[in-house]
């Protein structure tokens, strides 16, 4: 049965190849994809989606290359149970070698023991809880985004840095949130900042009433939000309803286009972001990243982890080109990754596959757009920050 | 006095189960697109043929006289499947998911099929049970068939607390409760670090008397995936609670429980106790989610309250209306349609979910009353009023 299925894949394989014009002799290896395609982080998980697929696109247009590849998406719906269905589909398919997978911490949590089990090296590229590197020591789970840790170390040095004294902290309960709480409030203590108040939000909340009124008598210089997008808009737009005149700081859950486009330019503008890994815009190969994901047409944008999971599949397919598609070879040469250049800046990673990410980029909205601190006109001293 | 009028003859139940066997072979194995559809179309088609020239028909019939050799047939069908799949995970997972859920949708079937008591928070009760299989494998040396029992306990008596409530409504307002039951039980887990918070637990593998679940069986060069441990204990399971399910509708307690959901006040003047009726249905229907669930979470070995949503009851509800409301052979057939389809559906990605909604409207438009309509009970096998 499985004889025959591969047979017909790669016949499949050897036609497209044929109508394609390429050397038809290169042989077919498949990748998978798994990130939240459906609900409501899907805009992030359809642009990761597009990521990987561009780097697949890119690899297979590269005539040097030695395999082709195949991308293999499987949606996760941010659900532990799925997650763990389509990673045992995946893990237990032979055909696949390696996977680019999860955004969401809680998928990412509940699949290593499927990818340990089963011998599948995967490169998660967006969930950023620590423990999904570093509770186990599994040599096939690695990680090329950064976690929580490092993020809010840099956001808490940084916001102390601006002369900020006061603190309300507003999180979602997921891990997510929970976890930015966590950090963040362990290095403002470090940094000599105060948190007046925190607050626990479900993650599908609408009204923030009770907490931002609340809120507002603690007189913050600062809103730390720790939580994504769709929240962070709604909590935004109640905050200028109740008229709280403070900074708005949010967390790399944040750093979308779909932030700005919920808020208006007014309303975003400001507003700060912290995530992982070197300005990709500034970087050439950012900029051939952007250049070739607008050259394909789609439909979506990448978002803020699209270079992860374009570097993620790149790494693996790296990998794949030098020791060929064998899934403990690739899991081998994966642990081997040091100062890999990339288009998130170098990759390296330590004995539990973590990415030591040195690098925290700062974002301000400026003007409709994320801009980079320290390019912005807040960074330059043209325009202040409220309180400032 | 059991066969008063000669029924219909076994074949044509024992036909239909080796087709129905036969497509979920293929169906499983499907991968591509034009595969998955066309199956899909094609039983579609195949059986609005088959109903055309009666053959659904004889074949009920059948299986309302032949009610041992139909059911021996469907295990029997299922053992097959196993058996052609024995060294694939991934079929083997998806059967013995498929298998838990209907012993949950049995126990909903219960609850709002035959008492009426509308339950919204099927996934909660279905959650408490895999809550507590991971505390109880973490923190003691339980053996693990008395976990699974103390989920169904648990389930049973933390939904014991609605009891007063839902009985003390009606209609939406009964459902509402159980809603905003399940939306506190997920966040009250979210917010719990003791039970791990938003991030969840992990569970060891299963163990029945020294037998490790989680080790696949080998005999000589041939692997049998450990997933088919699984899927045996959940057929065993899935075979008892579909027996038990269909005693009680047989019995005096199911026509109490039918005459409770039909007209309460009728019932009271006739002397019935309502709501000692209502509450055994509502106790039994959540204890056989708990059950279910304690396997479900050692199965795949992580629980979180993500899988426990107001979106997962729903699920479970429409799985119990799309089979057809009281009627267990339904509800077994949707619920391997609504777990299966969606995963089949894989390849057209972020649109999946809209196509598999759309099949399901489709499905109830042109069958309101759901796959298979409750019949009306039969007692003496072949016979017609």
């Amino acid at each position: 049965m499985n004889l025959k299925r591969s047979a017909i894949v790669s016949i499949l394989g050897l036609t497209l190849a044929a109508a394609a014009g390429m050397a038809s002799a290169k042989q077919t290896v498949k990748l998978v994809f798994i990130g939240p395609l459906t609900g409501g982080v899907s805009a992030n998980g359809i642009g990761g989606r597009n990521s990987a697929d561009l780097a697949v696109r890119l690899r297979n247009q590269d005539p040097k290359a030695k395999y082709s590849y195949e991308l293999v998406s499987y949606d996760d719906e941010c659900k532990p149970n799925i997650a763990v269905q389509v990673a045992t589909k995946a893990a237990a398919d032979n055909s696949i070698i390696a996977g680019v997978t999860h955004y969401c911490s809680v998928t990412a949590v509940a699949t290593v023991d499927t990818y340990h089990k089963f011998g599948l090296p995967v490169v998660v590229w967006g969930a950023v809880l620590p423990s999904i590197t570093y509770a186990n020591k599994f040599p096939e789970i690695h990680r090329v985004n950064g976690t929580m840790i490092n993020q809010n170390d840099v956001a808490a040095k940084f916001m102390t840095g601006l002369k900020f004294k006061r603190w309300v902290v507003i999180h979602d309960t997921t891990d997510y949130g929970k976890g930015h709480n966590q950090y963040f409030s362990e290095y403002l203590k470090k940094y000599g900042g105060n948190i007046v108040g925190t607050f626990g939000v479900t993650a599908d909340q609408q009204d923030f009433t009770t907490e931002l009124t609340k809120a507002k008598e603690l007189k913050p210089d600062v809103i730390y939000f720790g939580g994504l997008t769709p929240l962070g808009v709604r909590i935004r737009s109640q905050m200028e309803k109740l008229g709280i005149n403070a900074v708005f700081e949010g967390t790399s859950g944040i750093k979308s286009d779909a932030f700005i486009e919920g808020l208006g330019n007014k309303l975003a503008e400001g507003s700060l972001s912290f995530i992982e890994g070197a300005p990709w815009e500034k970087l050439p190969g950012g900029l051939y990243f952007t250049g070739k994901y607008a050259q394909q047409k789609y439909n979506e944008a990448p978002e803020a982890y699209g270079p992860f999971a374009f570097a993620a599949a790149n790494l693996i397919m790296d990998a794949i080109e030098k020791v060929g598609p064998n899934r403990k070879k690739v899991t081998a040469e994966l642990g081997n990754v040091k100062d890999r250049d990339s288009i998130i800046g170098k990759v390296t990673f330590d004995d539990h596959g973590q990415n030591i990410v040195p690098l925290i980029t700062k974002y301000v909205v400026q003007d409709g757009k994320w801009v980079v601190w320290e390019d912005s006109e807040y960074g330059s001293g043209k325009r202040k920050l409220k309180g400032q | 006095m059991k066969r008063l009028i000669d029924p219909a003859s076994a074949f044509p139940a024992l036909i239909s189960m080796a087709g129905v066997t036969l497509f979920t072979l293929l169906f499983l194995h499907a991968e591509s697109q034009e595969a998955v559809l066309g199956l899909t179309l094609g039983a579609a088609i195949a059986l609005l043929l088959l109903a055309r020239f009666g053959w659904n028909a004889r074949a009920a019939a059948s299986f309302a006289g032949h009610s041992g050799a139909g059911n021996a047939s469907v295990i029997i069908g299922v053992l097959v499947v196993v058996a052609v799949f024995y060294d694939q995970h991934f079929p083997l997972l998806m059967l013995a998911s498929v298998l838990l859920y209907i012993v949950v949708c049995l126990g909903l079937n219960l609850q709002f099929g035959y008492a009426g008591v509308v339950n919204f928070a099927g996934a909660a009760f279905f959650g408490i049970g895999c809550y507590t299989a991971a505390v109880l494998t973490e923190h003691s040396a339980l053996p693990h068939l008395l976990v699974v029992v103390a989920g169904g306990v648990m389930a049973a008596g933390i939904g014991s607390l609605l009891i007063l409530p839902v009985l003390r409504t009606y209609g939406h307002y009964a459902a509402l409760i159980t809603i905003a039951f399940g939306i506190l039980f997920r966040v009250f887990l979210e917010v719990n670090d003791a039970l791990g918070g938003p991030q969840g637990m992990k569970l060891p593998g299963m163990e029945i008397f020294g037998w490790k679940l989680n080790d696949g069986l080998t005999f000589g060069d041939i692997e049998v995936s450990f997933y088919a441990n699984y899927v045996l204990v959940a057929l065993a399971m899935a075979a008892v609670a579909f027996m038990l399910v269909r005693r009680l509708e047989r019995s005096w307690i199911g026509l109490n429980l039918d005459a409770v959901r039909l007209d309460e006040t009728a019932c009271a003047a006739f002397g019935i106790d309502v709501a000692r009726w209502k509450i055994t249905a509502f106790t039994l229907g959540n204890f056989l989610a708990g059950l279910a669930g304690a396997v479900y979470a050692m199965m795949t070995g992580f629980v979180a309250p993500n899988s426990f949503t107001f979106g997962d009851s729903l699920i479970l509800v429409s799985i119990v209306i799309l089979g057809g409301i009281g009627n267990p052979w339904g509800l077994t057939v949707a619920t391997a349609i609504v777990l299966i389809l969606p995963e089949k559906l894989q390849f057209i990605q972020e649109y999946r979910l809209l196509l598999y909604a759309g099949l399901v409207i489709l499905i109830l438009l042109f069958r309101p009353g759901g796959l298979m309509p409750r019949q009306v009970r039969n007692y003496f096998p072949g016979w017609k009023p």
